[in-house]
């Protein structure tokens, strides 16, 4: 909100504080000033009052005048184009090298062929307003010469500022004068309202009929005949350019200046198009179209509040006035002044149905101090008699449904010093409080009760009289003394510190971790897998389309950034996320939960110097398995295995499920060439996507140590050539069967195929360890063991032995 | 063969290596004596020969002369001059050896953050991110009026359900399931319909902090820990401010500021010249919101605070746009090390 500081300075001494001290109060007492501007004008070089002493027709243009303008010493010939422009003005002038608003030097011009030594200024071009209708004229007491600063109005500072939403009070000039008096201990200052009221009795020319209370706490009416409409005097438009509102006529222009000086929104009504001269306020029928200012038709539902006539609604209950009843300029001399207090929560919901936020329903949803209508009111209606003469009706018309009384709320004194943890006398307590405007009730050795101001309508318990204190006592006494702190004796945080653990193991695995949004775009959903389609949990209000749909999955946002990142040439990739996917359950409510993806490209598991040879779909498949079981083995997982499956995001033959101690957890497999063809990838893209939860359910699982074993193992290397078909599993099946003692392991080391081998055959060569737990077992022992398994594997798996 | 030949033949065998003048020499003198047909192995073959009696001394006496023998060689070998043609190690080459991942700056921010609170006797709690109305806003004393609850502002996925906008929730499913003290930490993603440009993101991370005991907590006790905080996530020259705010569920309420640990409060780019970051909202719990879950408001004291997760990575590490954080480009991360 805007605060010109000179109009706040009406209402409230401000002397002795300069700029940054007004700021910084406001900034420290929970008001942030979110900008300082300087406005009017300051310039103090080549700008001066110029006095027009002939204006003639341009000899080579219809619009253009030819003036002499003396600046205090001599003439200066200057052509001038505005249509006000006349001799014995005295004028804003503008030398050759004055700095204009652009920041360009005035220079010597040439007009249609006359030379032109100078410039008139309008206010635009003095920085004033954004008027350039005509010259600026100065009042004729200024002599030719003067410096222009002297001439104008002082610059004046405008405070930006931020009104937290508990402080509706404050969206008001008078609002923040209140905060400085009690900052300074210094009193406010209110204006003076007065008129005569020789009109009619108010009775006699209008009736207000209130059919709903509860939305409609308060509403006052006056009126006033005979007004002459016309410009608001220069003073007030002055100020409701300051602070951002468009002058339009006197009667709207005081409406909207009283609303910004005390935060009470009203509205003037004309007189004469108020069928039968009364205000109905009631709900507006299902359905029921009214024409607002703006020029659009609103249909309104039946839990909207209007303002309207025996006929028809003539406004939007404090949101914006009908069409009907409009006040142009000149339109009318007699108004029915409307100032009323409207239920917040229903101005705040119609307003956000009809799209329509006005300066009236930003303070109305936030809600106006029902104590102001008749105080809004009264000061309307003395501005508009100032300006524009008139007759008031005698009285006013106000009904008022506000629940009676003041609120009452009392402090503690101990309980205030506790809570801000600052001791602070109770004589300063109760005085930052009554500074504020509440009034003391009752006191004694405890607590002090006050009456809250009815525009203090967020003062309603304790803890908000001790806000108060804190922020006007300043937050900057609280001591910054040692933390305390101690432990929380049966917090648990394992789940949470088991998700670290699973991070950093993926990092020493060599995998970057990514994160991405948790909502993508259908579309790119749908290029994955659309199996789920049905179940995924869209957004009602997305901000793009590109956003519109939960993840149900990990994946398809890492497929991306993987190709992107492989589109920029990066030669092995390996990313991993941890996140939540969202999906609609069987009964259609959301559900969520965590998952680990990891993803790589390229030749990620290989050494530095070996980056060239092509990358195998089975190399990048079993790098992915072994990163899953390296895994598993920090995070006491379990064992990890995979059985083959179809998913259509993968290559045909390379989709398989990753079991967890057998129970199916997750998918890993190749992505599919059409996944990859957007980043034109050629090399096998490896994904796994698999639950979170059954991955850390043996975190901090805590097996018994073994001892070392006393006698060494005997390891024999067999080398054989077995049918592709032939599964490692299967072979390692069948050495375990083999019947032999003590073998203690199985671990194959070298597989290949080679033309001399022969098509659809591959040698494989396993170290096969065997250790007794009681004696050193002898050569012919362990030979007769091999020779055993050498036999099974003849026979079992058509094997041939590789000698040597 | 008796002991006293075993000796002979060892002082012999270690005289011919002390004779050997290079490595070409020392070669028949390790094949004659470690060689598979050497001597050495020979004897260890004889052993079953050798009078039982004598049969341990002459097994240890020979393993003993195998490892002198063997000891002494290695100990030739490695004086032995380089072979002209042999190429010189290059240490320049680069290392071997996979490396590690990098962390993401939220993680990284996350873990510190937690990590600090931690020691201060905090513990991580985690929520869903689909949340009821009540966990989000009703319990956090926040009218239904209030501009937060808007379509424009909130995703809603049902009339009691939405994408949570804080993680604030977490503390009323703490508070509601337990009993003071509670003393926590709950970071996690969020979501607000903000417009995505270089400081907004509609899908962004918070920290949040509460602490209620049934002792005196005051917005001092607040100060003193978020100081804590500050100095050890920031710098230990690093100060904090309040400033009053207004947020629906503490009272009162402040905004909290941290000294620039950049210009250390002279004023410099990163704190736009005022010397001090916003970095967090906190203040003290409303009593209202001790009566929405249950607890007695004259019976518990507490504090809460908040952060913006991409906001202190963004002032941490330099990063002068937010999406870059949700890019993915893996030469982005990678400085993350």
């Amino acid at each position: 909100m805007k605060v010109p500081v000179s109009w706040l300075s009406e209402y409230v001494d401000l002397t002795g504080l300069s700029i940054k001290d007004l700021s910084d109060k406001l900034t420290f007492s929970g008001i942030e000033v979110e900008g300082v501007e300087t406005v009017g004008f300051t310039n103090r070089e080549n700008y001066v009052v110029g006095e027009v002493r002939a204006c003639e027709p341009h000899p080579n243009a219809d619009r253009l005048r030819l003036c002499r303008v003396f600046d205090g010493v001599e003439e200066l010939q200057i052509v001038c184009g505005a249509p006000n422009v006349a001799a014995g003005q005295k004028v804003c002038l503008a030398k050759i090298g004055a700095v204009m608003p652009d920041g360009s030097n005035l220079k010597k011009a040439k007009i249609r062929g006359i030379e032109s030594f100078g410039m008139l200024c309008a206010e635009d071009e003095l920085g004033l307003s954004n008027k350039h209708e005509g010259l600026l004229i100065l009042d004729s007491k200024f002599a030719a010469g003067t410096p222009l600063v002297e001439a104008l109005p002082p610059p004046d500072t405008i405070f930006d500022l931020e009104i937290t939403w508990n402080r509706p009070d404050c969206l008001s000039i008078i609002g923040i004068a209140r905060e400085f008096a009690a900052l300074l201990e210094r009193p406010v200052k209110l204006p003076e309202v007065s008129f005569p009221e020789n009109g009619h009795p108010i009775e006699k020319l209008a009736a207000v009929r209130v059919e709903d209370a509860a939305l409609c706490p308060r509403y006052t009416a006056r009126v006033l005949t005979g007004i002459q409409d016309g410009p608001a005097p220069a003073w007030m438009q002055r100020r409701l350019e300051q602070c951002g509102v468009r002058p339009i006529s006197l009667i709207v222009d005081v409406t909207n200046y009283v609303m910004l000086e005390c935060g009470q929104p009203l509205h003037a009504f004309d007189y004469h198009r108020v069928t039968d001269h009364t205000i109905v306020v009631r709900r507006a029928r299902a359905g029921e179209t009214m024409s607002t200012l703006d020029g659009v038709t609103r249909t309104l539902d039946n839990q909207m509040l209007v303002i309207a006539d025996p006929q028809a609604a003539v406004a939007v209950a404090g949101v914006m006035g009908g069409a009907g009843s409009e006040i142009a300029v000149n339109s009318t001399d007699a108004v029915l002044l409307e100032s009323a207090t409207f239920h917040a929560p229903s101005v705040k919901r119609t307003s956000t149905l009809l799209n329509l936020k006005t300066e009236s329903s930003r303070r109305f949803e936030r809600t106006v101090d029902p104590g102001l209508s008749d105080w809004a009111s009264r000061r309307a209606i003395t501005l508009l008699v100032q300006h524009g003469g008139g007759t008031v009706a005698r009285g006013a018309i106000d009904v008022d449904h506000r629940p009676a009384g003041p609120r009452q709320v009392a402090l503690r004194f101990g309980r205030c010093c506790s809570v801000i943890g600052v001791e602070l006398a109770e004589e300063r307590m109760v005085r930052i409080l009554t500074g504020l405007g509440l009034q003391l009730a009752d006191r004694n050795a405890e607590r002090a009760l006050f009456a809250i101001p009815s525009w203090r309508v967020d003062l309603e318990i304790e803890a908000d009289l001790i806000e108060e204190v804190a922020r006007i006592h300043g937050l900057a006494a609280i001591p910054d003394r040692a933390a305390q702190s101690f432990a929380v004796s049966g917090a648990d945080d394992a789940g949470v510190r088991a998700v670290a653990l699973c991070r950093h193991a993926l990092l020493g695995l060599g995998f970057t971790e990514a994160m991405n949004y948790s909502f993508l775009s259908a579309a790119e959903m749908d290029a994955f897998d659309t199996r789920a389609a049905r179940t995924r949990l869209t957004l009602p209000n997305p901000v793009s389309t590109d956003y519109a749909v939960m993840r149900d999955s990990l994946l398809p946002q890492l497929i991306g950034a993987l190709g992107r990142n492989f589109a920029r040439q990066a030669e092995a990739v390996t990313l991993f996320e941890m996140g939540r996917v969202f999906w609609r359950d069987a009964a259609g409510n959301p559900a969520e939960e965590e998952r680990l993806a990891i993803v790589l490209c390229g030749p990620a598991g290989r050494g530095a110097l070996d980056c060239r040879r092509p990358v195998t779909n089975e190399e990048a498949a079993l790098w992915l398995k072994g990163v899953l079981e390296a895994l598993a083995a920090r995070l006491h997982a379990g064992v990890v295995a995979l059985r083959p499956a179809t998913h259509p995001a993968m290559e045909p033959g390379w989709a398989e499920e990753i079991l967890l101690d057998n129970e199916a957890v997750g998918v890993l497999g190749l992505a599919h060439a059409a996944l990859r063809h957007p980043y034109r990838m050629n090399v096998p893209m490896a994904l796994a996507e698999l639950k979170l939860l059954p991955l850390l359910a043996g975190v901090g699982r805590v097996a018994p140590a073994k001892n070392v074993p006393p006698f060494p193992a005997v390891r024999r290397d067999l080398a054989f050539v077995a049918p592709s078909r032939v599964q490692h599993a299967e072979i390692v099946e069948t050495i375990r069967q083999a019947g032999v003692a003590d073998l203690i392991g199985v671990r194959l080391f070298d597989i290949f195929e080679s033309k001399e081998i022969g098509r659809g055959k591959r040698s494989l060569a396993y170290a096969i360890e065997f250790r007794s737990p009681s004696r050193t077992l002898t050569d012919d022992e362990v030979n007769l063991s091999l020779q055993k398994i050498i036999q099974a594997l003849k026979q079992k798996l058509l094997v041939e032995i590789r000698e040597g | 063969m008796t002991l006293a030949e075993l000796d002979v033949l060892r002082e012999q065998s270690l005289a011919e290596l002390r004779a050997a003048a290079d490595a070409a020499a020392l070669e028949p003198v390790r094949i004659r004596y470690l060689g598979r047909n050497g001597q050495i192995p020979a004897l260890m073959k004889q052993l079953k020969d050798v009078p039982a009696a004598d049969r341990p001394e002459f097994g240890r006496r020979a393993n003993a002369w195998r490892a002198e023998l063997e000891a002494a060689l290695a100990g030739r070998q490695t004086v032995a001059a380089p072979r002209e043609d042999a190429v010189p190690f290059d240490p320049t080459l680069p290392g071997r050896w996979h490396t590690l991942g990098t962390m993401h700056p939220i993680s990284r921010v996350i873990e510190e953050v937690c990590r600090i609170f931690n020691r201060l006797g905090f513990v991580v709690a985690d929520g869903p991110d689909i949340e009821t109305r009540f966990n989000n806003f009703t319990a956090l004393n926040t009218p239904a009026h209030h501009p937060s609850l808007d379509e424009t502002d909130t995703f809603w996925l049902g009339a009691d359900q939405l994408l949570r906008t804080q993680t604030s929730p977490v503390q009323i499913r703490v508070m509601t399931s337990q009993k003071p003290p509670v003393r926590i930490v709950t970071p996690g993603r969020c979501y607000r319909r903000d417009t995505t440009d270089a400081t907004h993101s509609a899908n962004f991370h918070q920290i949040e902090g509460l602490y209620v005991d049934t002792r005196p907590v005051s917005l001092a006790d607040l100060k003193a820990t978020l100081a804590c905080f500050a100095r050890e996530m920031m710098g230990p020259s690093v100060g904090v401010r309040f400033r009053p705010h207004f947020f629906p569920f503490t009272e009162p309420s402040v905004e909290v500021d941290f000294s620039c640990h950049v210009c250390g409060g002279s004023g410099c780019r990163v704190c736009k010249q005022s010397g001090w970051i916003e970095i967090a909202g906190a203040g003290m719990i409303d009593p209202r919101v001790y009566q929405l879950i249950g607890y007695n408001p004259e019976e518990v004291y507490g504090y809460a605070f908040g952060m913006g997760v991409e906001r202190i990575a963004m002032i941490r590490y330099g990063i002068t746009d937010i999406r870059h954080l949700y890019e993915n480009d893996v030469r982005f991360l990678g400085q993350f090390a």
